[in-house]
């Protein structure tokens, strides 16, 4: 009886280090190579890149680049490639992708030393910046809001970069000023009720919100910080991190992503967001 | 003799207090090795909670102490005002006067049967639109946010303890209520003096686990931007990515926490026992020590109270020298009271009818036309045209997913349960401790902390692609299973140890003990328990918003951002759905108990 009790306990014992030992995720390059699918994490609730429209689709800059994205790894990878959505949030992208869930994160993420000792980053493919929005006609610049409340989304750089913006205003109650939400959603119903005063995170997701409302809400001062965006990819994978870096590359050379950032951010839509920057490229 | 088997009992007990460490310890070891030895795929980083961070320039294990020190204060006040609501509803349960008892058993069915964090959604972002605009600005320069939670909590909790108290005051017999009518006591003596002295030794015990679960409640303060422990170390996680080493230091605080409680909890629940079985440990009297200063005063009080009566008393006797049975003073505090009773019903009438008035003015300005267009959306989400796309089960979602999480969570964790639960009564170490640790660890914790546990170590052990849907019912099973392992046992220990002694007098083996006797018996008697459990489940699925899954919760969310302006709207709709849901099944609890009670 004792004996066999050893035996099970010691088999579990085997058997869980075995499982364990054989979880490591291989290299993605090869994987994706094999199996000819591309998860790609992208957001849903993040107005205009990527949401559910009014009938429900899930649509956006991100959803777009993504596909777009897929499309240009064909010679790379030397075939047609699947492309599987899935959604994540601020929480989810980064251990979606350590876990090996999602092979690329395309979702407002910015380049930032601290995430990169944990995943990978592509070259960046979009240039934002943190701005403040507040109501129409009640504060004129940055300054005005100290002591005010603000809020930003929890997870995001964009919260510590309003804390250290309001520090050096010479607030000295940040941890009380400022108020965390989990969605951009609760961020601006936030402020449209005037629970908060200012809300501040990256201008094009502002500008996306703003335009629900149109006149109501303006964004006031200059870019607190630069928010470079690049995709988010799996730590040491350095062959599928240049194919895709070479695949926004090519987008930008053939013109497609040009196409891509005017139906989203160009002069005729809503969400008007000149482009200013080139992506980096390589000769 | 008798001492000898006293000794006897006390070294085979300490033995299998031994063996049970010993089982702790080599589970410990081997939960090291497999850490220590396999490749996760994870670099640990311990140091990330007491380092002071390069980049950050921050000590995170403090700011868990801060967002612990919040969750105590935000626990201990909802905890207080939940106790009054309670016992204010609690009685209303029972009164004779009609809208109060109705007002109640409104209160009770109706927060009872909605999760708290639609609640808690209610309260911060749609409950202040019906406020006029001063209020509203006078809150919001007022950290609403910690009084939408406490507000939220209050209500929630209050509510299970108005049962509580119901079903404790019901516990007193009905004899005991009229002897005292009978011998001259007022309404109020009569509570005072007969029923609630008795009814406390009903309730103190599940009020305790009611204050514990108000306490891992409070996690759920979180989604409104407060900054308690849950949301101190999700912090930690988006500062640092570490979110295993976080998550774990969390757990750990929730768990001391939650232990502390319920070593209070046993310990009153020792002291309230009557009769000689009463035995008192060295902890049980310390505390009791502990709180002599406040039973002075609970002493000292109606003394202080009567001898300052009496002085009035004495003092008009002298001038008036009356030989009346009935003093005017007592008169005086007779009417006093009738005209404070009317008081108090006609207050509670207005309060009725403004409550009402604000629904039907609320429902009048309600935009259904945008309820209309989305209802679909609600209850299914985009299904079935996620297909083409690939979505997951072809893009269902909504009310449907709710209820699909619910269903299968319930169905499997009712098998781990039933296993688990029969674990803990075995006298077997080994079968016993892993069961224990099982069934207090999760218990212990918050639901949102066991929901982010699944979610950062089911990758790191298994290496698998799971989409959230199952990461958030995974979670929901290993929750519900500890909770129905609790429910099996109650059921296993409720059957008369004669039957399992007649059983195995005529020569069944335990295993046809259990499955022939106890096990259809128990299971009879658990039922209702098990869909109360269901309906929490059910409940708690709106939790699975936290990691994106598009259940009910989110799917409002998602539509009303696009929308952004009806918020009032979505929150009660929702608000009502689960309702209709939770109310139905908790009616069919209520039957099945009947059913069984003969």
């Amino acid at each position: 009886m004792r004996m066999t009790r050893k035996v099970v306990l010691l088999l579990i014992l085997i058997s869980t280090l075995f499982f364990a030992g054989t979880s490591f995720a291989g290299p993605v390059f090869d994987r994706v190579k094999e199996t000819g699918v591309v998860n790609i994490g992208l957001q849903f609730n993040s107005i205009p890149a990527a949401f559910y429209n009014a009938k429900n689709q899930w649509v956006g800059f991100d959803v777009d680049v993504a596909a777009e994205v897929v499309k240009h790894l064909t010679p790379y990878l030397g075939k047609e490639l699947q492309l599987k959505k899935v959604k994540v949030n601020n929480k989810t992208r980064i251990s979606f992708l350590t876990s090996g869930r999602i092979d690329i994160s395309t979702s407002n993420m910015t380049h930032k030393r601290e995430r990169d000792k944990s995943i990978d980053f592509s070259i960046t493919y979009f240039f934002d910046g943190q701005k403040v929005m507040v109501k129409k006609g009640k504060y004129a610049e940055h300054k005005d809001l100290v002591g005010k409340r603000a809020c930003a989304m929890q997870g995001t750089t964009s919260e510590k970069n309003l804390a250290n913006l309001f520090k050096s205003l010479g607030d000295t109650e940040t941890d009380k000023n400022i108020v965390s939400y989990q969605t951009a959603a609760d961020c601006f119903l936030a402020l449209s009720q005037g629970k908060v005063e200012a809300w501040s995170t990256d201008s094009t997701i502002l500008l996306g919100y703003a335009a629900k409302m149109p006149g109501k809400f303006e964004i006031i001062g200059d870019f607190i910080s630069n928010e470079p965006y690049g995709m988010g990819l799996p730590q040491d994978d350095s062959a599928w991190r240049d194919a895709i870096n070479f695949a926004l590359q090519d987008m930008w050379n053939d013109g497609t992503y040009h196409a891509v950032y005017n139906k989203w951010y160009g002069p005729d839509t809503d969400y008007y967001f000149p482009l200013t920057e080139q992506i980096e490229m390589w000769p | 003799m008798g001492s000898a088997s006293v000794k006897g009992e006390g070294s085979a007990n300490c033995i299998y207090l031994l063996k049970q460490c010993g089982v702790v310890v080599g589970l410990a070891l081997i939960i090291y090795l497999i850490f220590s030895n396999a490749d996760m795929g994870y670099d640990f980083h311990w140091a990330v909670i007491y380092e002071k961070n390069q980049t950050y320039k921050e000590i995170f294990g403090l700011w868990l102490l801060r967002g612990l020190l919040l969750t105590i204060k935000i626990s201990v006040i909802s905890g207080l005002f939940a106790l009054g609501l309670g016992t204010i509803f609690g009685i209303g349960r029972l009164s004779a006067f009609k809208p109060f008892n109705w007002l109640a058993t409104c209160y009770v069915e109706l927060f009872r049967n909605t999760p708290l964090l639609v609640q808690m959604f209610f309260w911060y972002f749609a409950f202040p639109l019906m406020l006029p605009d001063p209020w509203v600005s006078f809150l919001n320069t007022h950290n609403f946010e910690f009084a939408a939670s406490v507000i939220g909590l209050s209500i929630y909790t209050g509510a299970y303890i108005a049962e509580i108290v119901r079903a404790g005051i019901q516990s007193v017999p009905k004899g005991h209520t009229e002897a005292a009518v009978a011998s001259g006591l007022s309404t109020v003596q009569t509570l005072r003096h007969v029923i609630l002295p008795q009814a406390f030794r009903v309730i103190i015990p599940p009020l305790g686990s009611e204050f514990l679960n108000n306490m891992k409640n409070s996690s759920l303060a979180m989604t409104i931007g407060v900054a308690e422990l849950c949301w101190q170390f999700q912090q930690i996680e988006s500062f640092t990515f570490k979110g295993f080493e976080a998550t774990t230091a969390a757990s750990a605080i929730y768990l001391a926490l939650s232990l502390s409680i319920s070593l209070v909890m046993n310990s009153v629940g020792r002291h309230l026992k009557i009769g000689p079985a009463k035995k008192l440990n060295l902890f049980d009297i310390f505390l009791s020590k502990m709180v002599v200063p406040v039973l002075f005063l609970i002493r000292i009080l109606p003394g202080a109270m009567q001898y300052f009566t009496q002085k009035l008393r004495t003092q008009t006797d002298e001038e008036k020298e009356l030989s009346a049975t009935v003093s005017p003073l007592q008169l005086f505090l007779n009417r006093v009271f009738v005209f404070l009773t009317m008081t108090f019903k006609g207050i509670l009438l207005a309060v009725i009818i403004s409550i009402l008035v604000l629904s039907v003015k609320g429902l009048i300005n309600f935009n259904w036309g945008v309820i209309k267009d989305n209802f679909l959306p609600l209850l299914i989400w985009i299904y079935p045209a996620g297909a083409e796309t690939g979505e997951f089960f072809n893009g269902l979602g909504g009310l449907s997913i709710s209820f699909l999480m619910a269903v299968i969570s319930i169905s499997v964790s009712f098998f781990i349960g039933l296993a688990v639960g029969i674990a803990r009564l075995s006298k077997n170490p080994y079968i016993n401790t892993p069961a224990v640790l099982y069934i207090e660890i999760i218990r212990g914790n918050p639901l949102i902390l066991v929901i982010f546990w699944v979610y950062f170590f089911s990758p790191i052990i298994t290496g698998m692609d799971i989409n959230v849907f199952w990461s958030a019912t995974l979670a929901f099973i290993i929750f519900s299973g500890a909770y129905i392992a609790e429910i099996v046992r109650a059921g296993i220990q409720a059957i008369p140890p004669g039957q399992t002694e007649a059983a195995k007098a005529s020569g069944l083996s335990g295993y046809q003990t259990m499955r022939h006797i106890v096990l259809p018996q128990a299971l009879k008697l658990m039922i209702p328990a098990i869909v109360g459990q269901f309906i929490t489940i059910f409940k708690d699925t709106s939790l699975a918003y936290i990691i994106g899954v598009f259940e009910l919760t989110t799917v409002s969310q998602t539509i009303s951002s696009r929308l952004m302006i009806y918020p009032f709207e979505f929150y009660i709709t929702i608000g009502f759905l689960y309702f209709a849901c939770c109310y139905s099944m908790s009616l069919v609890a209520r039957k099945l108990e009947r059913k069984y009670a003969d």
